[in-house]
């Protein structure tokens, strides 16, 4: 849903925007929010196994974060949105560490927003077995298949977000479609797909 | 070799853009949350801050009891010149002179000249 007092400013950059808001105008901060948090919170949802609340609580920490670094935002040395994307990069890696260390079965049902057209409910359903085999990836290749083919980022960005080389980027997503294709492989017709 | 089905690259985006399209977009109290914390940030920024005394702190103590040292009477500014003089601080006397118009400390303290030029 957009919010009315987004418009004006949508042609400014994120960097534009981050560092009227570090002089202190929220007008700078409404565009930013309506602009990231939609990306930041899907991002999450996808790495924390479709957990909404957890998703939430990252997404809130990683805007924080960036309202708090404002101030101090020297233009030119990064992406805003390279930026955010490795603090909520690093912030579902703890929190998935941390699940781990406590349940090993620590996968939590991804919820159900039970859309109620026929086309949103195929859409809900490929959704749901796309997030079950994502949820099954090393946190590496996951991070690289989600910014690659859902946030639709170029493999340099995702480079300096994950803080490896391309080469490196480029062969977690070639391995985790490999996964995702075999896991998901068998579920072809239910999902959907023609055979032959 | 056992060959199992997988899911093509075309399979593969079909489901990445269904991903896309489904993704639940946030809520509005997400929001209201994340702008009330924009606004704290910005509150806490603004407020004054209680700062520790600076490095100087008996010199500024002085200078406060004196009322400031942009004063009007080039009286004070050597009373206080004298002072920095008698506390060793000499480096805060460069700005001192500046009130001077056209004198020199030398001018109201000869006998102390060669120890300023000495720093």
């Amino acid at each position: 849903m957009p919010l009315p007092y987004d418009d004006a400013l949508s042609d400014v950059p994120d960097e534009a925007l981050l560092v009227a808001f570090g002089n202190g105008d929220m007008a700078a901060a409404r565009a930013l929010t309506a602009r990231l948090t939609p990306r930041v919170l899907g991002y999450a949802a996808r790495m924390l196994g479709g957990d909404r609340a957890e998703a939430e609580d990252v997404t809130q920490e990683a805007m924080l974060r960036l309202w708090k670094v404002a101030a101090e935002w020297r233009q030119g040395e990064a992406k805003v949105t390279t930026w955010v994307f490795r603090v909520v990069t690093n912030l579902c890696t703890d929190r998935l560490r941390r699940r781990r260390s406590v349940d090993i079965d620590a996968v939590p049902e991804p919820e159900d927003d039970a859309p109620s057209a026929e086309a949103g409910l195929q859409d809900a359903a490929r959704t749901s077995a796309l997030q079950g085999a994502l949820a099954e990836l090393p946190d590496r290749q996951r991070q690289a298949v989600v910014l690659r083919h859902i946030e639709g980022l170029s493999n340099p960005e995702i480079a300096a977000i994950m803080d490896i080389g391309v080469e490196a980027v480029e062969s977690l997503t070639a391995r985790g479609k490999r996964a995702l294709a075999a896991a998901l492989g068998g579920r072809r017709t239910e999902l959907g797909y023609q055979d032959g | 070799m056992d060959k199992r089905p997988e899911l093509d690259d075309a399979g593969l985006d079909a489901l990445f853009a269904a991903a896309r399209r489904d993704a639940p977009g946030p809520s509005d109290d997400l929001m209201a949350r994340i702008l009330a914390d924009a606004q704290a940030v910005t509150d806490a920024a603004e407020a004054p801050v209680l700062r520790p005394a600076p490095r100087a702190s008996v010199w500024q103590g002085i200078l406060d009891a004196i009322g400031g040292w942009p004063a009007a009477a080039g009286l004070m500014t050597a009373t206080v010149a004298g002072l920095a003089v008698g506390l060793g601080a000499t480096e805060t006397l460069e700005p001192l002179t500046g009130l001077l118009t056209g004198y020199e400390i030398e001018d109201f303290m000869p006998a102390y000249a060669g120890l300023l030029s000495e720093g």
